[in-house]
């Protein structure tokens, strides 16, 4: 009787434990207490966290309770991330949610979408000179994309060992926008610039909104077929939601079909994070590659958009350039926020979803670019 | 490798050049789409008229025909008039107002200057801008 308690007591995960699941169990609370406390992107952060606290419980490999090993549950639902499967369901909620309206009315703001892509190109490069391989360059480039679902997507089809380290820094560094972005931001404009208002935009017709998402898909397909399976469910579930006729599924899509599936990533990506998969050199150069991918991402935005002004006759604020990384909608939050910060008076949300959208629609044809160089 | 090695080695810099060229051209692309699509709609609600207006550009517009003076020939020319224009038969139109004078006067018609005369006055005959003449009737 007493060695089966001490064999039982082995077998506990308070005996298995090593200084790595404390410090992953450590960051799981981080990210629930950043999610609940501070509101930072929780319907993210919470699940991932939670996931987090789950992947680094230590269990006895063999019994299937891994989700590294196969027949395990986690291990099934983690299929929807390996194969590809979440992250275009998630871009045909974010379709059936988003308002393209300002977009529409203002279309050269989508260049700033473009340039803020730059980051990803820019740390590829970064992460190629350290001396990453180049499927796995590619993966942290597309961080700078500020697109998690993207993120995920692409690194599941080329470096699907690094899922778990580009996901939490992709996460962590989205739900961090609101402190990476207004440094950047303010040390690039002057306050003149920050004061610029932006003339109140078009009306956009109900077939203007229809036809968009038509014309964008084959659009943009047809130029970066790769970025298919994202860009045809965004577009999908926005021509749901605009159709009218098909509102019931534009609410299943936009509620609980993207719920569902959030709940499923997140923890599963947090899960991922096991200790020994997690805490290795190579993730600490993947977080701080993400860093400065964000940071690059977000000044090219805003001096591109301080380029665009010298040719431009009606002047855009440059602090929309930084909207053009796709953290939607955070990215245009703070942009609003910063706005305000010089004049209370100054309404940029409305304009900065434009960048913030084509942003999305840029990182999936970047993603896109990228798996299709790597094939 | 690494540095700016690892980047050539492998073929970086043209990966990164050329797909941040592909996003822009992408996007570019797109909002150029996007800009026009609603002169594009405007033009399909509209297209009846516009087609209309359209057409009205093209269209040949029809020639108007040039009505022929109304001359009026005096009674007493009527006569004078059909014995010249039997010699302009012979020497063809347009004439040469010496010569149609001449045959006159070799025909025996009275008068064959002031006659020509008042034809010109009532714009029976007409210069045609190269030194000769042509009826106008």
């Amino acid at each position: 009787m007493e060695d089966l308690l001490i064999q039982f007591l082995n077998n506990t995960g308070y005996a298995m434990a090593d200084y790595r699941h404390v410090i992953m169990i450590i960051i799981g609370c981080v990210f629930i207490y950043l999610g609940i406390a501070k509101h930072y992107e929780p319907l993210l952060l919470v699940p991932i966290g939670f996931g987090i606290l789950i992947g680094n419980v230590p269990v006895f490999h063999g019994l299937g309770l891994s989700i590294y090993e196969n027949n395990s549950v986690l291990h099934y639902l983690y299929m929807g991330v390996t194969l590809g499967i979440y992250p275009p369901l998630i871009f045909m909620g974010i379709g059936a949610m988003t308002d393209f309206s300002t977009m529409l009315a203002r279309p050269v703001l989508m260049l700033l979408g473009a340039a803020a892509q730059m980051g990803i190109f820019i740390t590829f490069l970064g992460a190629l000179a350290l001396g990453f391989e180049p499927k796995e360059a590619a993966s942290i480039g597309i961080i700078g994309g500020a697109d998690g679902p993207t993120a995920i997507f692409l690194t599941a089809k080329l470096a699907p060992d690094l899922i778990g380290p580009i996901a939490i820094a992709a996460y962590s560094y989205m739900a961090l926008v609101p402190v990476i972005q207004p440094p950047i931001m303010k040390l690039l404009t002057s306050r003149k610039e920050r004061l610029i208002r932006m003339e109140e935009p078009r009306e956009v017709s109900k077939r203007e909104k229809i036809l968009f998402p038509i014309f964008g898909i084959l659009l943009c397909c047809f130029l970066a077929p790769a970025a298919l399976p994202l860009l045809g469910l965004l577009f999908l579930g926005n021509l749901l939601k605009e159709a009218v006729v098909t509102e019931r599924l534009a609410v299943a899509a936009r509620n609980s079909i993207i719920d569902t599936v959030t709940i499923l990533l997140g923890l599963t990506v947090g899960a991922s994070t096991q200790a020994d998969v997690f805490l290795t050199g190579k993730s600490v150069g993947i977080f701080i590659l993400g860093a400065v991918s964000f940071g690059i991402a977000t000044a090219s935005g805003v001096i591109f958009a301080k380029i665009m002004n010298r040719f431009l006759k009606d002047k855009i604020n440059p602090l929309l350039g930084a909207a053009g990384v796709s953290a939607v909608p955070d990215s245009a939050r703070v942009v609003q926020i910063v706005g305000q910060e010089e004049d209370p008076s100054n309404f940029l949300l409305m304009h900065a979803m434009a960048p913030n959208i084509s942003g999305v629609i840029g990182s999936a044809i970047g993603a896109g670019v990228l798996w299709s160089f790597m094939m | 490798m690494y540095g700016l090695e690892a980047i050539s080695a492998n073929n970086g810099w043209a990966m990164a050049l050329l797909g941040i060229t592909i996003v822009f051209s992408g996007l570019a692309f797109l909002s150029f789409f996007i800009s026009r699509l609603h002169l594009f709609l405007e033009f399909w609600e509209n297209k009846d008229e516009r087609i209309a207006k359209l057409k009205k550009r093209f269209q040949k517009k029809p020639e108007i025909k040039k009505e022929a003076p109304v001359v009026k020939v005096p009674d007493n020319l009527q006569e004078a008039m059909a014995q010249f224009k039997m010699l302009t038969t012979r020497i063809g139109d347009p004439f040469s107002l010496p010569r149609l004078i001449e045959m006159a006067e070799m025909s025996g018609l009275f008068h064959p200057h002031s006659t020509v005369n008042k034809f010109i006055k009532a714009g029976v005959i007409e210069p045609d801008g190269k030194g000769f003449f042509t009826w106008k009737l």
